[in-house]
């Protein structure tokens, strides 16, 4: 039913929105890939975390990943926990 | 006080030896048991590469306690971390909240799960007695 409506894309289609067409960027179309933010998000999983962290190091805005504002709030708490003990990166080159 | 949970990380100077290291996790575990608290797992993670230098150090020893208790103990530790030279960074995490938001989370989703799937099996059940009042 609703399913149908919420396309599941993989990470490279996920930059579209950036693309630039002649001299007008392209409108961000909504994509809501579906909610794979786990009940609780435990900030020693790097395996985890790294899905939102590209390569840069930054955390990925929730433009990009299409998760909720709520569980954006709460996984990048968990990555700035995991950065303070050097687990991740704050900046990768 | 209310019963918390606490996960406490630090990570040791990696070139401190092991039996250093060894009676500086078993202070620690005395420690909070003295202040009253008790540790629920006790987690050595050993030495890692860690994501950047900290203090000139590339490599460290990570330790994880899991810690129940009223959070008295957690300011002990707390102020003997912050002295201690081999303890290159610490870090303190309430979970219990955070964690029974998630239990009560998925108790919800559960629930519904069970509703939906009592929706759909009641309309076989009704129909099949008006049938057998078709029968009579």
């Amino acid at each position: 039913m609703a399913d149908k409506d919420i396309e599941i894309l993989n990470d490279r289609d996920m930059g579209v929105g950036e693309d630039v067409i002649g001299d007008r960027p392209r409108r961000y179309q909504r994509r809501r890939p579906r909610n794979v933010i786990p009940d609780y998000v435990d900030w020693k999983d790097v395996d985890f975390l790294r899905n939102f962290i590209p390569e840069r190091g930054k955390i990925m805005p929730r433009r990009i990943s299409g998760i909720t504002a709520k569980d954006q709030r709460r996984l990048a708490k968990a990555i700035k926990r995991a950065r303070s003990m050097a687990l991740i990166p704050f900046v990768a080159d | 006080m209310a019963n918390r949970t606490y996960e406490v990380m630090y990570i040791v100077d990696s070139e401190t030896p092991d039996d250093k290291i060894g009676k500086l996790n078993e202070a620690v575990g005395k420690l909070i048991e003295k202040e009253g608290g008790t540790i629920v797992r006790m987690d050595d993670i050993g030495r890692k590469r860690m994501a950047y230098p900290i203090q000139k150090k590339t490599e460290g020893y990570y330790v994880l306690f899991e810690i129940e208790g009223s959070g008295q103990e957690i300011a002990e530790l707390e102020r003997r971390m912050r002295v201690n030279d081999m303890i290159i960074r610490y870090i303190t995490v309430r979970v219990d909240e955070e964690r029974d938001a998630a239990a009560r989370k998925r108790e919800k989703r559960e629930r519904r799960a069970e509703k939906r799937a009592s929706f759909r099996s009641a309309p076989e059940a009704a129909s099949a007695p008006s049938e057998a009042r078709v029968d009579n």
